[in-house]
């Protein structure tokens, strides 16, 4: 953890931006997260300290795409490699942030970060520079599918960093894919700010190689009468954290989150929400499921907090999850914080295996059990995915990569 | 129904336990430390081993912190500023009832749990608590004809000290928790259990804890212990007077079934909770837990959790018996400033265990009520289940509603199935009771009531009615 | 009964089954020899193995065969899966259809009815083809093609689902196929719609084996034998006049024939 001890010696930077100094001085003191902390109690630490072992400076992260550059009407951003970008269409307009927007925006966030909650996004900040900050302003509405790329490489710590506007009343459809490299770490911090009246549907697809480390932060700010739908799916981490937070600002929003993640081998994959209603009227329907199998650990917090002005909230969290095999386990705590009265609000969580019956039904028809299981866990996907907005070709991508796991 | 009529007696009645019995009582000064633990062992004139016990929990708590997981708030504790020990004077042997100081008789009478041969209750066996130490247990020569025992457990450290060196701390180690090791430091009185192989205990028994005092803390410690075919239904009752300034309870229950053992123990808790500005009040910390040792043995907790202005709590499951089977019905009511936060943790250990979890909360006015509750699968629960169900309801705007489950599997061949729901009282429903000419805060007793059936289902009789009751007098003013 | 005065091979003999599941015995020495064409009727009381005996003979995981054997063309089937068991050709109507939330009804049936024209190396069917198939049999049992769009029974009716099971029967052709309660919980429409479908897929090389409590499925479909079953045992086997006498009498009149064993 050689980055700890550059922190503390505040050796890490040569010649810190000042954000970066900002996050540095907040680290100083201590630099790891409190391993007693609820978000942080279930993270294996050995796994924690791979993620930090790999070195911040060696090189430049090169996104290798795992398809072709064939597809026509798509908006693809690869961050830190070809950012420039400024679209002024008759429909709508994509253009990146002044340098100025993002580090004010920036800071104002940080200032009140708390070391524990938002540790990801702190040392996020202490290492992506600036060419690896992507910020856009992006308004109207057809506009096309956008894709944008975060990648490591190999025997390193990349930090990426993206910040997205969405202006009154647009529509989107926002693909983001984070690619592990062998050997390596990704840090990435998004931060969407969904103004009135629009809508974004954000799907978040994360997958890596041998050995490779993820911390996956997302920061959405709604608007009141925003939409913001989320589907998200994470696999093939030695080690990987997604957080979410989700602040409906007014509330009258609407929150949708659909996640998966896929544990195999000796990985351990965990999801943290937090989704705050600040205003009446909000409404939230979330799902989490978990996957897990071989000796790997699947681990989802997920909080829902209504305060006392967030009446009428009508919020449904539901956490699912298969255990695959009996070195496997998985946690989960959906927990709900309530104050107002009228609020409607449920959770439930379920671990179990592949129903027993619902196979044999299918068996009797002589299906193998192979397949029968392959038809259930594809349709136990299939409500998640069907939420991450992706093209036929994009599709095809994840189904092969889907049957290899 | 009864309860109704029940619900409309008392509603306009304040705390009605809050008096204090004139008394004059033996108490040791305030603080502790080593000379402390030795004093109280000493006056009950305790053998060696159990001082040594006292004194080993005594070094464990000096290293241990108070927790403070829990979001609760409160003033610290000074730990020296409490009397841990306090006793009616009474005469140096009791050999009968007769010999009871009648102040305190009648006190238990004022209570509703009348002790004396002509006015006992028919079919509980009863121990009374006073402050430190148990002051009389009726039926005991009818039990003993069946081998149960029932007594305080001072007097079985003396008289059955195999048994309780064999089980005390087995369950509840001295350095589980901070308030554990602090009760099995100073632990003053409570309540001993002993079922024999094959006894169907004839009646319910029951324990009634009373705090007099309002500067000693409260420090029961109970054990039972249910053989193998053995049953026993065990009801304890708490109440305390109104002080102004908040007293310390801090017990420790601990149960044991063998094979095919049962063991039902259900709480009516109604300390003082303090009044509408948070003032006073008792803070419950308390340590509950069964360990199902034996195969298709069964420990099932109930509680209705009305009182205290703090309430720490989380009666526990160890299933470890194959087949074994954990349950916990809690119905939890907060009212004004009060905090509770309750639960249970099922640990399945042993294959084919199974354990339920209902809960129900009700907030109202400031207070913040929680269900915390942790469901484990360990690698070797093949085929066991646990369901769990948590509902809250919120009275007014200001109160509190917070569910915290806590759910791990190791063991894929085993179902969890958790569901959680908040709601309140709707105004439609309000309007057509009352519209059926029902007074508005009956029909929010009602309905608080109908909430908490699938608990009160579980209570024993007695219960039932008494905890109906407390829900609608705690909830008083609350609405509107 | 043209099919008695063959002399035929059985499609499916049970000899003297013991079978048990969570070391509770259920069956308790079964005897049964079905022929091609020949339709059997299993009646009996709640609780009496009948159910039992279907999955068993399905291959259902949970129960265990402690005695005895099943001969599929004279083959033991003890050691086969469910769904070899189903591929080469043994169907069973389940009593209580299961709904499987999110599983499509129609990928479903496809990849059932390719793997059973699999097994009998029959070209396998692509999407377009096999609906095609899919709708010719919906008539069979007068269903809507949107059933095929919703998920494997999920939302169905209890009648909907029996036509479901008659549906999967008809595509997957069975040599035997084994009916459990097919009859429960229909309306007379929907009976006489399933029974009719029974009929039509069933032909001179299959065998049926229909369980039931109720004399009316079997005025549709009229059994060569009827089995009464009790305690997880054949205690009476008559011709189909039996079911009436059954009807009649009541299964207390059964009780008589226990004695006799």
């Amino acid at each position: 953890m050689q980055i700890i001890e550059e922190i503390k010696k505040n050796e890490l930077l040569s010649n810190p931006s000042e954000i970066q100094k900002i996050c540095l001085d907040k680290l100083k003191l201590n630099p790891l997260p409190n391993a007693k902390n609820e978000l942080w109690r279930l993270s294996n630490k050995s796994k924690f300290s791979s993620f930090l072992d790999f070195s911040h400076k060696n090189k430049e992260s090169k996104a290798s795409l795992p398809y072709k550059k064939n597809s026509r009407n798509i908006i693809r951003l690869i961050i830190g490699e070809h950012n420039a970008i400024n679209l002024e269409e008759e429909n709508y307009s994509i253009k990146e942030l002044k340098d100025s927007e993002i580090i004010n925006y920036i800071k104002k966030n940080i200032c009140n970060f708390d070391q524990n909650d938002h540790w990801s996004d702190l040392l996020n900040h202490c290492l992506s520079s600036k060419k690896n900050i992507l910020g856009l302003n992006i308004s109207g509405n057809k506009i096309p599918p956008i894709e944008i790329f975060s990648a490591s490489s190999s025997e390193s710590l990349n930090a990426k960093t993206l910040i997205l506007f969405f202006e009154k009343n647009c529509k989107v459809d926002l693909l983001q894919i984070n690619l592990g490299n062998e050997n390596s770490s990704l840090s990435q911090s998004t931060y969407l700010c969904l103004e009135a009246n629009t809508s974004v549907n954000h799907g978040v697809v994360s997958y890596g190689k041998n050995k490779s480390n993820l911390l996956n932060s997302l920061n959405v700010i709604q608007k009141a009468k925003s939409e913001y739908i989320l589907g998200s799916l994470h696999f093939k981490f030695n080690y990987a954290r997604f957080e979410i937070r989700i602040n409906q600002l007014e509330g009258n929003a609407k929150t949708t989150i659909k996640g998966i993640q896929i544990t195999k081998n000796n990985d351990q994959i965990a999801t943290y929400t937090n989704m705050q209603f600040n205003g009446p009227n909000g409404i939230l329907d979330q799902i989490n499921k978990s996957l897990a199998d071989d000796k790997s650990h699947a681990i989802f917090e997920g909080s829902i907090i209504v305060p006392k002005i967030a009446q009428k909230t009508d919020a449904s969290q539901l956490s699912r999850n298969l255990l695959l095999s009996k070195y496997a386990r998985i946690d989960t705590k959906p927990q709900l914080e309530i104050i107002a009265d009228d609020v409607k609000c449920k959770h439930g969580a379920t671990i179990s295996q592949l129903n027993a019956e619902e196979l044999f039904y299918m068996r009797s028809r002589g299906l193998t059990l192979a397949e029968a299981s392959k038809l259930q866990l594809s349709s136990y996907f299939q409500e998640i995915i069907s939420c991450i907005p992706v093209s036929k070709d994009r599709w095809d991508l994840l189904d092969k990569l889907l049957k290899e796991n | 129904m009864v309860s109704e009529n029940l619900v409309k007696d008392v509603v306009s009645e304040p705390y009605k336990y809050g008096f204090v019995t004139d008394i004059e009582t033996e108490k040791i000064s305030k603080g502790l430390n080593e000379d402390t633990i030795r004093l109280i062992s000493a006056k009950k004139e305790e053998p060696e081993y159990l001082l040594n016990f006292r004194l080993d929990a005594f070094k464990k708590w000096q290293k241990m912190e108070e927790p403070n997981w829990a979001d609760l708030g409160y003033k610290d504790i000074d730990y020296q500023d409490i009397i841990y020990y306090s006793a009616p004077k009474q005469k140096e042997k009791i050999s009968s009832l007769n010999e009871v100081d009648p102040k305190l008789l009648e006190t238990f009478d004022k209570l509703g749990i009348p002790l004396t041969e002509q006015k006992k209750l028919t079919n509980v066996a009863v121990d009374a608590v006073f402050d430190s130490v148990s002051i009389a247990t009726t039926f005991r020569k009818e039990l003993a004809e069946h081998g149960v025992i029932f007594c305080s457990i001072s007097e079985a450290i003396k008289d059955y000290s195999d048994l309780i060196e064999k089980y005390l701390g087995s369950v509840v180690p001295a350095n589980d928790n901070y308030f554990a090791a602090l009760n099995s430091a100073v632990f003053s009185d409570g309540s001993f259990v002993y079922i024999p192989k094959g006894v169907i205990c004839p009646m319910d028994l029951s324990s009634y804890f009373r705090i007099n005092s309002g500067d000693s803390g409260q420090f029961e410690r109970t054990l039972i212990i249910a053989e193998e075919s053995s049953s026993v239904s065990y009801l304890e009752g708490c109440t305390a007077p109104m002080f102004d300034t908040n007293t310390l309870h801090a017990a420790v229950v601990e149960l044991i079934a063998l094979d095919d053992a049962s063991i039902k123990y259900s709480t009516v808790q109604n300390w003082y909770a303090g009044n509408e500005d948070g003032i006073g009040g008792i803070f419950n910390f308390v340590t509950k837990r069964g360990k199902c040792l034996g195969k298709r043995s069964k420990i099932s907790w109930s509680q209705v959790e009305t009182g205290s202005a703090i309430t720490w709590k989380y009666p526990s499951c160890l299933l470890l018996g194959e087949e074994s089977v954990g349950e916990f019905y809690s119905v939890a009511l907060t009212n004004n400033l009060q905090q509770a936060d309750t639960g249970t943790k099922m640990i399945h250990i042993g294959p084919k265990t199974k354990s339920t979890i209902v809960s129900k909360g009700i907030s109202a006015g400031n207070s913040v009520n929680s269900y915390r509750g942790l469901v484990k699968m360990g690698s070797k629960a093949v085929g066991s289940r646990n369901y769990s169900q948590c509902d809250s309801m919120l009275i007014g705007d200001q109160a509190a509603a917070n569910t915290f489950p806590y759910i791990q599997s190791q063991q894929p061949n085993s179902e969890i199935e958790h569901e959680a729901s908040t709601c309140r009282i709707s105004e439609d429903q309000l309007f057509y009771l009352q519209s059926r000419g029902i007074e508005f805060e009956e029909a929010v007793s009602m309905m608080v009531s109908g909430f908490c059936r699938d608990v009160f289902n579980q209570l024993p009789m007695e219960f039932a009615a008494e905890a109906d009751k407390l829900l609608a007098l705690k909830l008083e003013g609350s609405v509107g | 009964m043209q099919s008695k005065t063959k002399v035929l091979d059985p499609i499916l003999e049970i000899n003297n089954l013991f079978a048990s599941t969570e070391d509770l015995p259920i069956l308790k020495g079964v005897t049964i020899s079905i022929n091609p064409g020949e339709i059997h009727a299993i009646m009996g009381r709640n609780g009496c193995g009948k159910s039992t005996l279907s999955k068993i003979i399905a291959g259902h995981p949970s129960y265990k065969i402690t005695k005895g054997e099943i001969k599929f063309y004279g083959q033991n089937i003890q050691s086969l899966e469910p769904e070899e068991r189903a591929q080469s050709g043994i169907f069973l109507g389940f009593q209580y259809p299961i709904e499987i939330p999110g599983v499509s009804n129609l990928e479903f049936l496809r990849v059932a009815t390719n793997a059973r024209r699999k097994f009998l190396k029959k070209e396998e069917l692509d999407t377009f083809d096999f609906e095609d198939l899919v709708k010719e049999k919906l008539d069979l049992v007068k269903m809507d093609s949107a059933f095929l769009s919703r998920s494997i029974n999920q939302g169905f009716s209890g009648g909907e689902k029996k036509r479901n099971e008659i549906l999967q029967m008809a595509l997957l052709e069975p040599k035997i196929a084994i009916l459990d309660e097919t009859d429960s919980g229909l309306d007379i429409d929907a009976l006489r719609i399933v029974a009719s479908g029974i009929k039509k897929i069933s032909n001179k090389q299959t065998g049926i084996i229909l369980i039931t409590h109720y004399q009316r499925l079997l005025d549709e479909i009229r059994p060569d034998y009827v089995h009464v079953m009790s305690d997880g045992q054949i205690i009476k086997t008559g011709e189909s006049d039996l079911a009436l006498e059954l009807e009649k009498h009541g299964y207390e009149w059964t009780d008589n024939f226990l004695k006799n064993i």
